[in-house]
């Protein structure tokens, strides 16, 4: 009886099972067939896009787009390809990530460790930067990048993104540090390590997977970012972001989607290796902080 | 002079004061232990004397010099956390040194002090490894290999063994005390394990509601508790209470109470405490250890007034080395040991002796001894 019973389960977990995958793998499908399209129309060339199937691979591989989009092709006035903007836009992410993260883990730590009066108020009036849109800040983040002399440049764009990212950064790494043990930090104290020597020595290196979160987090919307890049950059601080809008708008004549896929891959592709380097960290630091906090 | 000095020391949270005035001296060498229960500020006085609290008014000094305001790595003293709170990021090694290394001690320095105390609390074989990866008494080890490395003035521990299971507990107990009569230094000691407490100290602060409710010895807190509160916390099973009318009889005292078949019985004092003669004709509290209601057979021979009555077995229990008996007196429960061999079953009448050197009475409205 026993034994038909233990059979009865393995059969319907077997079909669960199996209906599991299934219904993974059409979501699998789902997401990854516009990438897969727009992988094999940019290595064909124009004429097959234009006069065939959009779903065929190519007859004639080609990687013509992409060193086009990288090098060659006309973005905004000048011929320069995608190439001067990327550079900008490592520019702008790497110090704004950089930044944002590591104010964030130490407002973290002063938010958890060295509590004050008003703290939580305080962090209540930083949380807000995670709710307010974009196209609020515009204009007055106008104006103050113009009186701090730093309008239409990339450090301007960094500024920009610290700022709106400090909310989260500060959000994570306080729920980290939350369940961090305050006797670690006592007994730093009576060790004789001061307020950043326990930040440096202590916190940070015990942060990884939050680091990971933030850094993650940081990157892709920096990089992803449109709009502000849109609004505050000037013609040698644009972001990738910009110049794949102006590449895909301004082809005179002809539209070169071969070229268009190309770029766009190009703009996606540091995000993807973000994500395939740190990215089981990812899970790792958000359960982290969120399961015992 | 003493070493240690906690003087008029109050600490208030907001309006709510956790510790009212505390006063305390601790010698060169002593073995002080807070002891009481949950919540009752042992943590909170330790962390003062640490200097990771501040104290709210009065002075903690350490030979001679006032400790307010000085930081707790300029204090000269070591703490070992009931977490352990060893860096999880660093080796056991760098655990023990990085004291050192903050205090900018040179590094061959170091090394010679890491293999000191390596070699005294044997963790030579763990030095390479994180915390993360050692047992519990490994990690207890390590916490106190960090805290004596230093070398300090006063050692500081905040209920270091309370994450131990049993076994380990009792033989870390032993092994701090061993390593106290070795290096001879001074410890404050929190626990609200009052067997702790006994066996581990010279000096025994009992503490509750933020006050320090009697400090002596070991010896001085079982056997004259100071109130009903170190009378009750304080030894295991806790002391018999039994309440017991005073009267005058030829000339003596004797305490008047009933026992487990209703009759009336009578227990002369030997030596009443002076204040007892104030109390004649009143009802007071008798307090009584259970070794000092034994059978017969158990009584301690040098005692000098030794009383016998009969009384009913509620229940017996044999622990091994001993039999506790529960029977009645006064109308309160009231635990007996005696020996373990002894014949005894419930519901039978049997003779119990009571050493009446031992009792101790008690004010039942002021709960104070009486004196
Ligand atoms: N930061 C704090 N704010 C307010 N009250 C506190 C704080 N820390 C401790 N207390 C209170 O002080 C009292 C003593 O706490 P503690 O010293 O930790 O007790 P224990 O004897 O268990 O170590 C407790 O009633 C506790 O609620
Ligand atoms: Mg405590």
């Amino acid at each position: 009886m026993s034994a038909g019973s233990t059979d009865t389960a393995v059969r319907t977990g077997r079909i669960t099972r199996t209906a599991l995958y299934l219904v993974l793998l059409l979501f699998a499908l789902f997401y990854l067939l516009p990438f897969a399209i727009m992988v094999i129309n940019s290595v064909k060339p124009l004429t097959e896009i234009t006069g065939g199937n959009m779903m065929a691979l190519p007859q004639d591989w080609t990687f013509d787009p992409w060193v086009k989009a990288w090098a060659t092709a006309q973005i905004g006035v000048d011929p320069t390809g995608l190439k001067p903007y990327f550079w900008n836009s490592i520019k702008m992410v790497v110090p704004a990530v950089a930044i944002s993260t590591i104010l964030g883990a130490l407002n973290g730590y002063v938010l958890t460790k060295w509590r004050f009066k008003y703290d939580t108020l305080i962090f209540g009036f930083m949380l807000f930067a995670c709710f307010i849109p974009f196209q609020i800040v515009l204009i007055p983040m106008a104006r103050i990048l113009g009186l701090a002399g730093l309008a239409g440049s990339t450090p301007g764009l960094v500024l920009v993104h610290v700022v709106y990212g400090l909310g989260f950064t500060t959000l994570y790494f306080k729920n980290y540090y939350q369940v961090f043990p305050t006797e670690l930090v006592r007994a730093a104290q009576i060790d004789g390590a001061g307020f950043f020597r326990i930040f440096w020595r202590l916190l940070l290196p015990s942060s990884g997977p939050i680091i990971v979160v933030s850094v993650i987090w940081q990157f892709t919307n920096i990089w992803n970012d449109f709009l502000f890049g849109a609004s505050f950059a000037d013609f040698d601080s644009q972001p990738m972001t910009v110049a794949l809008n102006n590449l895909v708008q301004s082809s005179t004549g002809v539209k070169e989607y071969n070229v268009h896929f190309a770029g766009a891959i190009l703009a996606a592709l540091p995000t993807l290796l973000v994500y395939i380097v740190a990215g089981r960290y990812f899970v790792r630091g958000l359960m982290a902080g969120s399961v015992k906090g | 002079m003493s070493f240690l000095t906690i003087d008029n020391a109050t600490k208030s949270y907001g309006s709510v004061e956790v510790l009212h005035r505390v006063d305390i001296d601790v010698q060169e060498g002593e073995f002080l232990v807070l002891v009481g229960p949950s919540g009752c500020g042992k943590s909170t006085l330790l962390n003062m004397i640490a200097g990771l609290e501040d104290i709210t008014s009065g002075t903690i000094s350490i030979k001679g010099k006032s400790m307010n305001g000085v930081h707790p790595s300029n204090r000269d003293i070591a703490m070992v956390f009931q977490s352990y709170a060893l860096y999880p990021n660093m080796s056991v090694a760098k655990n023990i040194t990085f004291g050192l290394e903050m205090h900018k001690v040179p590094k061959a320095e170091r090394e010679t002090a890491l293999r000191d105390v390596a070699k005294l609390l044997q963790i030579e074989p763990l030095l390479d490894r994180k915390p993360g990866q050692l047992s519990g008494g490994q990690r207890q080890r390590v916490a106190m290999g960090r805290a004596l490395v230093r070398n300090p003035d006063v050692f500081l521990f905040d209920e270091p063994l309370s994450n131990l299971d049993a076994k380990l507990r009792v033989d870390m107990r032993t092994e701090i005390k061993k390593l106290h009569q070795k290096l001879g230094t001074t410890i404050v000691y929190v626990t609200h394990d009052q067997i702790e407490a006994m066996t581990l100290s010279t000096r025994i602060a009992v503490m509750n509601g933020g006050f320090i409710q009697q400090l002596g010895t070991p010896k001085e807190i079982y056997d004259t508790p100071a109130n009903l509160f170190v009378a009750t916390f304080m030894g295991s099973p806790s002391m018999n209470l039994i309440p017991v009318k005073i009267l005058e009889e030829n000339g003596g005292l004797v305490a008047e109470t009933t026992n487990g078949l209703g009759e009336t019985i009578k227990l002369p004092f030997a030596a009443p405490p002076t204040g007892l003669k104030d109390y004649v004709g009143r009802t007071i509290t008798l307090g009584l250890r259970a070794e000092a209601l034994t059978d017969p057979d158990g009584a301690d021979s040098k005692a000098v007034n030794l009383v016998t009555v009969k009384n009913r077995v509620i229940v017996m229990e044999p622990a091994g080395s001993d039999t506790f008996v529960m029977t009645e007196f006064g109308g309160q429960d009231c635990n007996a040991r005696m020996r373990a061999d002894v014949q005894v079953a419930p519901g039978e009448d049997v003779d119990f002796t009571i050493n009446m050197d031992k009792v101790v009475a008690f004010d039942p409205e002021t709960e104070d001894r009486i004196v």
